[in-house]
This record gives structure tokens, sequence and C-alpha cells, in this order.
């Protein structure tokens, strides 16, 4: 009845859903806050774990979409990431549709190079997604200073840019043996019988 | 191997570029009609958080409750540091208490003296934090009173002691409040003993700069920092903090306000506010030499806005 490849990519479409529902809702928790105050001066474990807590942490929404469209760009049709980081702009207080626009265009540009970057090992993916990540921020800053957003430090952005980079291999460890999401092989076939 | 037949694929692209690029360009669009008039985006926003936060309520009580647990056991380990510094202070406090007490005595006598009654217009609303709608970024909470409750725009927000932050988005049963810390908070106060007024912008971090003191040498650490009810957006005499010397060596106010367990918080009504109904009059607003209030609004109109939305 059910085609089990069709399955499959709903499967992992709502996989994707729960999985940034889950992290709007670990955003959202009113967690209490650490601060500097708090820890003697010589403390220096202390004020570490306090500069990781207000620091921006990766973006893993980011890591997961560029992980799933560069193995399966059936999984994540446009339209879905549109939705889903759409609602993140809006719930996390960012102006609407910019942060939106970006990634669906990078994702876009992932999709279009999957040929190429299926014969690609995972170092120049790695650097390909790493360049793609500083790209965004640098378009996403300009754009703000161009509509006169006011905006937090450079430096501050970047440490989640350097986090996102650094935990996307993560992402993509689990991605690969968590999930069993590859990079489709010769001669696969999708849900309508095409070759991949 | 080659492919004679026609692929459907070979359809579907072109077309599906064409609905992708039109996707972009909506949300840029959305974009654009956010920065041009914000309010209707933001109430837009407003709803949406609405319908979303309530319904994941029930999962995050225990989650932070247990996150607060593991807060309680932590600060277990630090129970013999904390309770020299504890001691330390108490010594200090009793100093401070015996001046408070000749100060409330004093206050008390001099408050009957000019028969003053306090703003009987300040009464509050509290509130429950209900999420910390936060990136480092963006420094607000969600609080569980909102339109329902006659929560307005603008409003004030205290926990306890001292000032926490303003309404900024108003839902029907939830409505968001931007810290002082916030980068787009600034606030118009006054440092006491010496009367300079100030702005308060917030950074990001925990102890916000003063900018904009007219002398920066008749301030010194340990001033109190109250609003100054300028620009009629906040009530004046509300306490915020204290002024301390960052490392910076620019003059930052350590807050009251207890920022690491916002829990409870309360919303003053204040009813003079003018309502933003429209983004345009808050830039262009012709400069009015006489009376405050400008002339352009009209009240009418703006009272309806209010009242529906």
């Amino acid at each position: 009845m059910v085609d089990p490849a069709a399955r499959e990519v709903w499967l992992h479409r709502a996989l994707f859903v729960a999985i940034a529902l889950l992290l709007l809702f670990w955003r959202l928790l009113p967690l209490p806050m650490a601060m500097m105050s708090d820890c003697a001066e010589t403390a220096g474990w202390c004020r570490f774990t306090v500069w990781l807590n207000r620091t921006p942490g990766p973006d893993f929404l980011l890591c997961i979409i560029f992980a799933w469209t560069m193995r399966r760009p059936d999984y994540l049709p446009a339209l879905l990431i549109a939705v889903v980081v759409l609602l993140e702009d809006m719930l996390l207080d960012r102006p609407p549709g910019l942060w939106t626009a970006l990634v669906l265009l990078a994702s876009e540009f992932v999709r279009g190079r999957v040929a190429l970057t299926r014969e690609l090992n995972f170092g120049v993916e790695w650097l390909l997604v790493s360049g793609l990540m500083v790209a965004m921020l640098l378009v996403y800053r300009t754009v703000f200073a161009m509509a006169i957003v006011p905006q937090t430090g450079f430096g501050f952005a970047m440490i989640q840019v350097v986090w996102s980079v650094l935990c996307y291999p993560v992402v993509v460890f689990l991605s690969r043996y968590v999930l069993d999401l590859h990079k489709p092989a010769m001669g696969e076939v999708d849900a309508y019988g095409r070759r991949m | 191997m080659a492919r004679n037949r026609v692929d459907p694929a070979e359809f579907h692209r072109p077309l599906r570029r064409v609905l992708v690029g039109l996707l972009i360009l909506l949300m840029l669009g959305l974009f654009l009609l956010w920065r041009i008039d914000s309010p209707r985006v933001e109430r837009f926003r407003s709803a949406l958080v609405d319908r979303f936060v309530p319904s994941f309520q029930w999962a995050a009580a225990p989650v932070t409750w247990s996150a607060g647990v593991l807060d309680n056991f932590q600060s277990y380990s630090r129970l013999y540091e904390q309770n020299q510094q504890l001691r330390e202070e108490l010594r200090q406090m009793k100093a401070w208490k015996e001046a408070a007490l000749q100060l409330e005595q004093k206050n008390a006598r001099l408050l009957d003296l000019n028969h003053v009654r306090l703003d009987p217009m300040l009464t509050h609303v509290t509130g429950v934090v209900l999420a910390d709608s936060g990136s480092p970024f963006r420094q607000s909470v969600l609080l569980n009173v909102g339109a329902r409750d006659g929560i307005k725009d603008g409003w004030a927000t205290m926990d306890g002691i001292g000032l926490v932050g303003r309404i900024s988005g108003v839902g029907q049963q939830i409505s968001r409040v931007i810290l002082l810390t916030d980068s787009n908070s600034r606030v118009p106060v006054a440092v006491q003993p010496s009367g300079q007024k100030a702005l308060l912008s917030g950074d990001n971090s925990d102890l916000p700069p003063l900018d904009f003191l007219e002398d920066p040498d008749e301030v010194r650490p340990g001033d109190r920092v109250v609003t100054s009810g300028d620009g009629g957006m906040f009530p004046a005499g509300l306490l915020v903090g204290s002024v301390v010397l960052g490392t910076d060596k620019r003059l930052r106010v350590a807050l009251s306000a207890d920022y690491q367990r916002l829990e409870f918080l309360r919303v003053l009504r204040s009813h003079e506010l003018t309502p933003i109904t429209d983004p345009g009059a808050l830039v262009t607003t012709p400069p009015v030499q006489g009376p405050p209030k400008p002339p352009t609004t009209p009240e009418p109109g703006a009272e309806a806005g209010a009242s529906n939305g």
C-alpha cells in the first residue's frame, strides 16, 4: 500500500519538524541565567561556564539543514525549511523573513550542487559549509546595516558561527549513524522510481 | 546509460526554481514589511507566540523544575564559600540597616509633614515568566498575562525590587518583556544624589552602560539610578540599580532586579502613555515647542485602535 521509500521520506520530514520544535522548546525554557557576579574572582572554571552560558551556542537547526540537504535533498523541501525557519524567526524575536530567505538561498545552493558534492570527501564538504555559514552571517549583517537595524557586536555573532562549524561534524555523524542518512549510492531510486 | 526518454525532472526543475525564487522574495518582502511597518508585523508575531507558547507549558514545567534542582545542587557544593561571603555581607548590612532605619523614620516624618499620597494610578498586574524567549542576542521573557488582563505596550515591568524592562508585544494571553539588558532597550534614567540625566542603553551584557551623561565627573560608583520619567515612557522614580565602573572604564549600572531568577514580574499600569499605532508618527512628528502632546495624532482613532488591538 504505502511505498516504503515514500514513507521513509515523510518519516524524515516529520523527524525534522520534531527536532526543530525540540530545539525551539529548549531555547524558550526559562532556565536560571548564570551571571559573572556569582563567581569568585579566582574561580576560572566557574567563570568559563558562565561565559559559555552567556555566549551564543551553535545553530543546530542550520547544521541539520545543511547536513540533510547535502545528503538527501528530497527529505527537506524548500517550503518545509521556510516554514520551520520562519517559525524560529518569529519565536526568537528576530526580524522575520531575512534569516529564512538566507537559509533558503544557502540550502538551494547546496541542493543545486548535490551531484557535485556527492563526489567530495567530508573535509571539502565541511569547508564548503563553513564558507556558507560565514557568508550568510556577512550578508545578514550587511542587510541589517543597510536597513539601519541595531545589531550585536560582530565578534559575538561570530562565536555562534564558529560553534556551528565545530558542531557540523557531530550533526553529520549522528545523522549518518543514528538516522542512517547517507548520500544516495549508485543506482538507488527515489519514491517515483527515478534515479538519484 | 544515455537517457533518451524525457525525464519529468526536466519540466519540474525550472518551475521549482521559479517557485523557490518566489518564496525567497516573499521572505525578503516580509523583512521589508517588518522594517517599514513593524507594529503590524509585531502584532502578528504576538498572535503567533500567543498560539504557540502556551501549548508547551505543560512540558516546560518538569524541565525547569529539574533544572532548578540541579542548580540548587550545584549551589550546595559552593556552600562553604557562600557562607563566608554571606557573613561578610551581613556585617556590612548591619551598618546599612542602622542607616536605613534612621532614614525611614526621617522619611515618614517628612511624608507626614507634606501629606504625600503615593500615586494611586500605579497599580500593577502580576505575571509569571513563561518562557525565556531568547538567544543571547535578544534579552526578553514572555509573561503569562496579556491583552486579556489589560496589559498594554510600553508599560514598565518590575520584580519586587527594581525595574526589569518594558512590555513590547502583547498577545491575548502572553506579553513580551524586553529586558533592560537587551541591545534595543533605551531607558531615560537619573543618577540620584547628583540628579544627572542619562540614557540606560542595553548592550547584551549584565551591566548596561549609561549613555549621554551630562557630566560623568559628578557620578560615582555606588550612586543610585532611578527612572527619570523623561519622554513619558515610564513613571519617574522607579529603582533601576546602582552605578558601577565597568572593566572598560565606562560607567555602567548594576541592576537591582534579580535577573538570574525572573519568576514573578509586576507590570505597572501607566495610563497616560500614547499608544504606538503607526510607525510614521514616531519618526516624523514635527518638533513641538510648547505642550509636549503632538497635535497630529487623532485621539479618538488612537483610542479605538488600542482597544481593538
